[in-house]
């Protein structure tokens, strides 16, 4: 998928969809990603299954992610440059909106 | 008492055609202390339930026509256990206690989940939309071939359909009314 349309599709994105694109910058499984979301926003989202299987069929499908290996039937995923170019699209836009909202809090 | 109970068009009463209504529907005969372990092709048709003790379980119905190789394993290991399949419809089962489990915990994944089921309704629908265009066909462009009783029947069988047709839209209109759940 060229990556006008990648960026089409997803900016802005869902928090589901930013959070594993962020678990994948290292290699993990689906439940691998549960945990770690789990931990980095202090049990706040915690994804189950048919969302982590669905959303990484999606991102695989639009090569955001690829397959690095499998082990036990369990793909192994990783982000790929251009999941990568996308993610970082989209925390600029996240660190836009994190600035401009400074005077409410 | 009884120790079994068969539950007839389990999956087309009380609402049960949209999966969040189905689950709920699992989840009270389960707390009733009704139980299915497997499911198979035509448990949507009639299910037979055995007596246990209540126990309290999510249970997650999920469209797949055709999931990848990962599927099960995903979700297994998120400790879901697999019952099995209607046609292409997964139904899981995870104990619980406190916080009910969830497998979709996003709008975009509840919404998939629904269109996938309406999606495979409108495969029913698209089917007995052709047989009717094609009774319709043979009906005005050859009448000639075709006996009194010959067109008596395919008038009946249009209208057996039709009524298939309206039974089938209204289900697909239902489940996207309830697509957010």
């Amino acid at each position: 998928m060229s990556l006008e349309k990648a960026r089409n599709r997803y900016i802005p994105m869902s928090e589901t969809m930013f959070y594993i694109l962020l678990s994948l910058r290292e290699a993990r499984h689906g439940y691998a990603i549960m945990q770690h979301v789990k931990e980095l926003t202090g049990g706040r989202v915690v994804l189950g299954a048919g969302t982590v299987y669905s959303s990484l069929g999606k991102l695989e499908g639009d090569e955001l992610i690829e397959a690095v290996t499998e082990e036990d039937r369990r793909k192994i995923y990783m982000i790929t440059p251009a999941g990568s170019a996308i993610l970082r699209e989209e925390a600029a836009r996240i660190s836009e909106l994190y600035k401009n909202s400074g005077g409410l809090l | 008492m009884k120790e079994k109970k068969t539950v007839l068009f389990s999956a087309f009463r009380g609402g049960n055609v949209v999966p969040a209504n189905f689950e709920n529907w699992f989840e009270r005969m389960a707390a009733e202390g009704w139980h299915i372990d497997r499911v198979g092709q035509w448990n949507s048709l009639w299910m037979t339930f055995r007596r246990g003790e209540p126990r309290k379980y999510r249970f997650i119905c999920d469209l797949q026509a055709s999931p990848r190789k990962e599927y099960r394993a995903t979700y297994e290991q998120f400790g879901w256990e697999c019952l099995g399949r209607m046609a292409s419809m997964y139904v899981w089962r995870m104990e619980y206690q406190g916080q009910r489990p969830e497998a979709f915990t996003d709008k975009d994944s509840v919404v998939g989940r629904n269109r996938r089921t309406i999606l495979a309704v409108s495969v029913s629908f698209t089917l007995f939309l052709i047989m009717i265009i094609f009774y319709a066909v043979q009906l005005t462009c050859f009448p000639d071939s075709l006996t009194e009783s010959d067109r008596a029947q395919i008038i009946a069988v249009m209208a057996l359909f039709s009524v298939f047709e309206i039974l089938l839209g209204i289900v697909m209109l239902y489940i996207w009314r309830n697509r957010q759940r």
